[in-house]
């Protein structure tokens, strides 16, 4: 019998390694720092891309801020106060030597500092996608241990059914559909607008619970989908189930204690890789709610040419994208006793 | 309830049985054979188990039927695909609800597939308890094998949760697990495949079992942790009485071990005797086929050798008669007809219009062909 002589104690406890090298032989640090220099690229490419994109919509800011009625000599004079009379790569690296330093800069319409608006539509962009999230995972999980119990029976067919519908209507197209009923038809709750949080919890709950559903609804449909499928796999292929079976573990034990605890895995994962795609909806949403979010902040940018304000827009969702998959990384190293002893 | 008892095995005495198995309970608990008189604690009868799947009938297995006295061990031998595995989980309810089961299986007086799922489930890892054959997928990887083993333990006793983790920490040095308060923490992964079976073993034993159904619980092992585990079976059947039924492709296997021997193909028994009967006057023609490919030592153990050219029969067109007759050397029209199970010689059943040694076929008495 060969014994696979795996360290119980990680190698990082050893007294006589230094820390240096402690720090690189422990692989959860050593998955961060990699993850976080991984980062640095994507930044670097997904600034320079909008940048350029950005470059190639005709108009700048300074014409958008003029109008249409405004003279050459005006709008030339603007641009060089606001900078825009510098050659493009100047501009950027102008921004990048601000970002790298904490300063995003002002915002070239409204003149307020980047930071100073970002503190205040993070808050809202960050409650949506929170709910959503929340909701759907919470709905999701006891949804897909029923359908799974029974493949094929009337719990499972019911999810299934509500769970294809869901996955085949576009978000916008519900946000719509919601609005009519629980707004327009029943009056229940606001269509649109935001109020915050310090007017009242129960206030800003009702003006959150549309859009959270509007993005949560087809993520738990997912979810569920995804879910469902997974255990139904585990326990029919599984062996390790068999073995619980054969032990005298009732059916709802052995779904719940043995094959969701294996399922959880591959959930994680497609929450994580979903929080990047999630980002996306919220801007259309923001935009149907009349949300201050991160979201509609980005369409008006866009809409002014105001290229430092959707800058930074797009730093925070691809840093949102990248910390999402840090985290579910980590989670894994947590979870998964394999993953965790760093052993295979 | 009987699944409710609470003695505890005799404990493990590592400082006397380390290493080298000492059987010194043999011969005093020397189990009853088929032969011996009083009640079986299993009888199996006519067992037929068909799926259905993509609209076509599998036949897997086509009226089995044998016996098992408590205490002791019977082997069930066959090629791949002869029902050996969907006949042993059948018994515990363990087949998906695709499986139509039909037939009699009687254990310890009552038909165990008449029972409710929540009657089969205090049954399953209680009265009969299984072991499987792949030690790396069979225990749960996100569970520490200590959890698994007391989940098992606390299913079938009054103990509570420290009672039970020290009735499993007992269980795996009973099945001489090196190291088991260490390894109790450990999970599956940070175990050799020997030492998963063990664990296997002492979670089959949480719940003091009368039956233990090892499904081919050495075939994914090498050959040297595999003697080691069967002479654990062994002696763990003679200490705790229980019966075994041992589940394997290899009849040289069954024959240093087993008590008794049942000959599976294509979903039925077709030979059935004491061991020693058995090997003393091989009846069938497969069997006989499947004895003469034993000494060859180059080949590797438990692999699927071909005992007789040809291929065993497509479940789902089972050919007329003698599910064995297109690969027989015997054969004659008289085996279109399927040939009766029945005890042709005291003890010894048969399923052949042809038997080896009857002189009506090719092969002789001794063993030899032509
Ligand atoms: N769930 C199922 N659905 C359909 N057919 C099945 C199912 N389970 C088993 N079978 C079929 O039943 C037959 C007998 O399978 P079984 O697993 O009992 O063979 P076995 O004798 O244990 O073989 P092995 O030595 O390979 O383990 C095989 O042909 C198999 O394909
Ligand atoms: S019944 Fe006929 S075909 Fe079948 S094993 Fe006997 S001799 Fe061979
Ligand atoms: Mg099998």
């Amino acid at each position: 019998m060969t014994a696979t002589a795996t360290p119980r104690v990680p190698v990082s406890r050893d007294p006589r390694v230094s820390p240096l090298s402690r720090l690189t032989a422990s692989p959860v640090l050593r998955l961060v720092v990699k993850r976080l220099l991984m980062a640095i690229p994507i930044m670097l490419g997904v600034t320079v891309l909008t940048f350029w994109v950005l470059s190639l919509i005709p108009g700048n800011a300074a014409q958008q801020l003029l109008g249409p009625e405004a003279t050459p000599e005006d709008i030339a004079l603007l641009e060089q106060q606001l900078g825009l009379d510098k050659p493009g790569v100047v501009r950027y690296f102008d921004w990048l030597q601000g970002a790298v330093t904490g300063d995003l800069g002002n915002s070239l319409v409204s003149r307020q500092p980047v930071s100073e608006i970002l503190s205040a539509r993070l808050p809202v962009t960050a409650e949506l996608v929170f709910l959503a999230f929340v909701v759907s995972l919470v709905l999701a999980v006891p949804v897909a241990l029923l359908a799974a119990h029974k493949p094929g029976g009337v719990m499972d067919r019911i999810s299934m059914m509500i769970s294809t519908l869901g996955l085949s209507v576009a978000n916008y197209v519900l946000a719509l559909l919601l609005v009519l009923v629980f707004a327009v038809s029943l009056g229940w709750l606001p269509a649109i607008g935001y109020t915050p949080l310090e007017d009242g919890l129960w206030a800003n709950l009702r003006g959150m619970i549309l859009p959270s559903a509007a993005i949560g609804f087809p993520l738990f449909c997912y979810y569920t989908r995804f879910l469902r499928g997974d255990l139904v796999d585990q326990m029919q292929q599984e062996e390790y189930v068999t073995t619980a079976r054969a032990k005298g573990v009732g059916s709802w034990a052995v779904l719940i204690k043995h094959a969701f605890r294996n399922s959880s895995f591959g959930l994680i994962t497609i929450v994580g890789l979903n929080l990047g795609a999630l980002i996306g909806g919220t801007v259309i949403i923001e935009q149907i709610f009349a949300l201050p979010g991160i979201g509609q902040m980005l369409l008006q940018a866009i809409n002014t040419r105001d290229f430092v304000v959707v800058q930074a827009a797009v730093v925070i969702f691809a840093l949102v994208a990248v910390v999402a998959n840090l985290v579910v990384d980590l989670l894994y190293a947590v979870l998964d006793p394999r993953i965790r002893y760093g052993s295979r | 309830m009987s699944s409710k008892r609470t003695a505890a095995f005799p404990a493990e005495d590592a400082t006397v049985s380390e290493g080298v198995i000492v059987p010194e309970t043999a011969g005093r608990h020397r189990p009853a054979t088929a032969a011996s008189p009083g009640e079986p604690l299993l009888v199996v009868e006519d067992l037929r188990v068909q799926f259905t799947r993509g609209g076509r009938k599998i036949n897997a297995v086509n009226g089995l039927s044998y016996e098992l006295a408590p205490g002791s061990m019977l082997a069930i031998i066959g090629e791949s695909g002869s029902g050996k595995s969907v006949s042993s989980r059948a018994l515990m309810g363990l087949l998906p609800p695709t499986a139509k089961i039909s037939g009699s299986v009687r254990f310890d007086g009552r038909d165990l597939l008449g029972l409710s799922e929540r009657e089969m489930q205090s049954l399953r890892g209680g009265d009969i308890a299984m072991v499987f054959q792949d030690p790396a997928r069979s225990l749960n990887p996100t569970m520490k094998i200590g959890a698994q083993i007391t989940e098992a333990v606390r299913l079938h006793s009054d103990l509570d949760k420290k009672g039970a983790q020290a009735r499993a920490v007992e269980l795996l040095k009973l099945v001489r697990l090196p190291a088991a308060e260490r390894r109790f923490h450990e999970y599956p992964h940070q175990l050799s495949g020997g030492m998963r079976q063990r664990v296997m073993i002492a979670i089959a034993l949480a719940g003091e079992p009368r039956l233990l159904i090892a499904d081919e619980a050495t075939t994914a092992l090498d050959v040297t942790t595999q003697a080691q585990i069967m002479e654990l079976l062994v002696e763990l059947q003679q200490r705790l009485g229980m019966a075994v039924i041992m589940i394997s492709h290899d009849l040289g296997l069954a024959a240093s071990y087993a008590q008794d021997v049942v000959v599976m193909y294509a979903g039925r028994a077709v030979e059935y005797a004491p061991t020693k009967v058995l090997f003393a006057n091989v009846r069938m023609p497969y069997t006989h086929a499947l004895l003469g490919a034993i000494p060859a030592l180059d080949r590797e153990p438990h692999s699927l050798f071909e005992v007789t050219p040809g291929q065993p029969p497509d479940l789902s067109a089972l050919p007329k008669g003698c599910p064995f007759r297109p690969r027989c050397s015997n054969a004659t029209d008289q085996c279109l007809e399927m040939p009766p199970f029945t005890e042709h010689d005291p003890e010894h059943w048969f399923a052949c219009w042809h038997p080896v040694g009857s002189g009506t076929g090719k092969h002789t008495a001794n063993g030899e062909q032509r």
